[in-house]
């Protein structure tokens, strides 16, 4: 994926639409997860919802960067 | 050891300073919070090189609530709102970039469509529409003498803002959040808890009238109000938006048992005014439902322990029904038949409500679950006022700024149309943009002090937030003050605002003046239009319409079409109830009225759908099928625009309908039940239809 991306001739960082597709996968997991009932077992449930998004977003940007 | 010395009385002012200082613990802790999220924001915004770091304060200051998952819906409404705004703005400034009239005009335009769509909407969702007007005019009226600028302006705005809007989210998801679920689930607990106190209470089958006019007050609060928590709460916890459906359904059925309790006891009340021996047997036939309600062991309220009894008590209903009804005269048996289809029906909905109760507490649905929507009901009128009103205040602000080539009138513009769009929901706008007002002069008066004494002697960005913190934390903690509404938000806006944060600071005092005063008249201005043309919300006028509102729901009931009908009867009567109850002084004679339409509107609509739907699946003979609809007609049309010949029409329509059903011996059909039970309700002499019984009166009453 390239670094930068013409959407309608305006320049825009590859990262901003890795950050959407990244918000989505973790909307994802949490849908899983509350189906599942699984943050019952964390002390701090937004606190992992957060690191898990860390989690994913500097995956896929070190991906795109690389 | 701190408990047995304040019992011996010694050091008493620590007692007292604990009891001061109650309630101040959380106040502070969402202060400071607050604060973090606000110098986060600011400090992020100037390292990413953003212009405005204020915007991005600003914007933080705005969503900040108590309760996380307010701030996450606050937050989601917002960035749509923004986006909408902001490509609204920029489409604006393309087409008129020359026009400054046609440009104002639209503008003025759109930011009063936008201030009228935030009227239709509940919750957050109508703060999404004050946004979206409002980024329209943040992204362009700045740039409006360079339109080549427009883009640039528009892309900082909206960086600054969702800057704004992750960091407030974030700081208050993860740093000591406060729980919305919790509240949530308090209500839903206090909401199963206070029905089935009340249908225990009710064993011996009769409720005073008044009484059952403040249960329905509660239940119908109760109902919106976890609404109204649910669509908040789903942003927050993932487990609830997962069983958001589950609860919708756990709603609906609340709501369509208290209808069916409500529609039960009036018929009992009924038949005892006219002491029909048939309320005996009706009452007689509740007693095992009531006693089931009453476990002899274990939590009263738990709805595991209740569920079996009630279980068994719904069983035992026809069994019990059949050997009442043998020792009935053959006048009263009608009575009774319907008392007993409504009475297993109630049992019905309340053992499904029970169970829906325990699986989601448990956490497991196992039931089937229909989808269901809590549908509003929306005063169109009252919007469109606001519509012209915001149009009207734009409008003499854009003539003001171009007749008098003001160089600081799109500052009072922009302010204007913040505040129109804030004040148009609040129950008292007059006061509450005087409240406003004060507190926005205040914060501009800190935010002089803070730039011209204290800032300038600061150095890097430590010396920054000790320089600025302490007049700001005002701001957060006066809107913690319930006795001070929109003082706070008026302090903390107008504080932020002025003071302007950038990087490198820039120090005009004449500016800052100049830009003081025109936004002192622009908050000035959205108030004043209060004057001209008053706020809608809980006026008498309002009142009035929304009241003629809840008897269409009866049109509603007797004409939409039938799939999902009954949730969307019970929820939009519910939800305009509640609009018009709130602006209502409890106990006066308005409230008495308007209590007396929604239970008559209940129970009428529902009976209406109930014989709609047995028409429907094909019950009944074919005569009746002739007649009913005739009747269903006839009574939306009294309800409609209620007098003495329509309540006559609609009378005799039912008779008709229920003279065209075969005699009483056969074994009664559904729609006939419900048809006897739409004639007993039109003739209740205690209900809100009384005024229009024409005086001689039927002999049914003479008894």
């Amino acid at each position: 994926m390239p670094h930068e991306i013409a959407i309608g001739d305006v320049l825009v960082p590859g990262l901003l639409p890795l950050f959407l597709g990244c918000l989505l996968v973790l909307w994802l997991i949490d849908a899983v997860f509350g189906r599942l009932g699984l943050y019952r077992y964390f002390w701090h449930p937004s606190l992992v919802r957060v690191a898990l998004f860390f989690c994913v977003f500097g995956l896929a940007g070190l991906l795109l960067l690389r | 050891m701190t408990a047995a010395a304040a019992t011996d009385g010694s050091p008493r002012w620590q007692s007292q300073l604990r009891a001061a200082l109650a309630g101040e613990g959380s106040a502070w802790l969402f202060v400071g919070k607050s604060v973090l999220a606000a110098y986060l924001a600011a400090w992020l915004a100037m390292w990413l090189q953003l212009e405005q770091p204020a915007t991005t304060m600003i914007t933080v200051g705005i969503v900040m609530h108590p309760h996380s998952g307010m701030v996450l819906a606050k937050s989601f409404y917002r960035a749509l709102g923004t986006l909408a705004g902001s490509v609204f703005g920029l489409a604006l400034m393309g087409l008129f970039p020359q026009e400054r009239e046609l440009f104002l005009l639209s503008l003025s335009l759109w930011v009063a469509l936008c201030a009228g769509g935030s009227m239709l909407y509940r919750n957050f969702m109508s703060y999404g529409f004050v946004l979206a007007g409002y980024t329209a005019a943040i992204v362009t009226l700045p740039v409006i003498n360079h339109p080549l600028g427009a883009f640039d302006s528009a892309v900082m705005r909206v960086s600054e803002v969702m800057l704004g809007i992750v960091v407030a989210g974030l700081v208050s998801d993860v740093v000591f959040p406060e729980r919305l679920r919790t509240v949530l689930r308090q209500g839903a607990r206090q909401q199963f808890a206070q029905f089935v106190e009340f249908v225990r209470g009710s064993m011996n089958g009769t409720i005073a009238r008044g009484d059952m006019e403040q249960a329905h007050l509660r239940f119908v609060r109760s109902a919106v109000q976890l609404e109204n928590l649910r669509a908040s709460v789903i942003f927050e916890d993932p487990e609830v938006r997962a069983r958001s459906r589950q609860m919708r359904y756990l709603n609906g059925r609340y709501m369509a048992a208290s209808t069916s309790f409500q529609s039960l006891h009036h018929l009992i009340n009924r038949l005892q005014r006219r002491s029909s021996e048939a309320a005996a047997a009706l009452i007689a036939l509740y007693r095992p439902v009531g006693a089931a309600m009453t476990p002899a062991t274990g939590n009263v309220d738990e709805p595991t322990v209740l569920l079996p009894l009630l279980e068994e008590a719904s069983a035992g209903v026809p069994a019990q029904a059949a050997a009442l009804r043998e020792a009935l005269p053959l006048e009263a048996r009608l009575d009774f038949d319907t008392g007993a289809a409504l009475l297993q029906r109630f049992v019905d909905e309340l053992h499904v409500f029970t169970q829906l109760e325990v699986e989601l507490r448990e956490g497991r649905v196992r039931t089937p679950v229909e989808r269901v929507h809590f549908q509003r009901g929306n005063d169109l009128v009252g919007a469109a006022v606001t519509v012209l009103r915001t149009f009207l205040t734009m409008a003499t602000l854009s003539a003001f700024w171009i007749g008098s080539s003001w160089p600081y009138g799109a500052s009072a513009m922009l302010i204007a149309t913040i505040f129109s769009g804030l004040f148009a929901a609040a129950p008292h706008p007059l006061q509450s943009a005087g409240n406003t007002l004060a507190g926005y002069v205040l914060g501009i008066a800190g935010a002089f002090v803070t730039t011209f004494w204290l800032l300038p002697g600061s150095d890097g960005f430590v010396m920054l937030i000790a320089a600025s913190l302490p007049l700001l934390l005002l701001g957060p903690y006066l809107s913690t003050r319930a006795s001070l509404p929109g003082v706070g938000a008026g302090y903390a806006i107008g504080f932020v605002y002025m003071l302007g944060l950038k990087n490198p600071m820039t120090y005009s005092p004449v500016r800052f003046l100049n830009d003081g005063l025109s936004q002192i008249l622009g908050v000035g201005m959205s108030g004043v239009a209060f004057a001209f043309l008053p706020g809608v919300t809980g006026s008498a006028w309002q009142r009035l319409r929304q009241t003629r509102q809840l008897r269409a729901q009866v049109v509603l009931a007797a004409r939409a079409p039938l799939p999902g009908l009954t949730w969307r009867f019970e929820s939009i009567s519910r939800d305009l109830f509640q609009q018009v109850v709130e602006h209502t002084q409890p106990g006066s004679a308005d409230a008495h009225e308007l209590l007396a339409w929604a239970l008559s509107v209940h129970e009428c609509g529902r009976a209406l759908i109930e014989l709609r739907s047995d028409l429907a699946a094909g019950h009944g003979s074919a005569a009746l099928r002739e007649a009913a609809p005739a009747a269903v007609q006839a009574v939306a049309r009294l309800y409609q625009a209620p007098d003495v010949a329509r309540w006559r029409e609609a009378d005799r329509a039912v008779q008709h309908a229920l003279d065209a059903c075969p005699s009483v011996e056969q074994a009664s059909s559904l729609a006939r039940l419900h048809l006897h039970q739409l004639r007993s309700a039109l003739r209740d002499d205690e209900s809100a239809l009384a005024p229009y019984m024409p005086n001689t009166g039927e002999p049914s009453h003479a008894a």
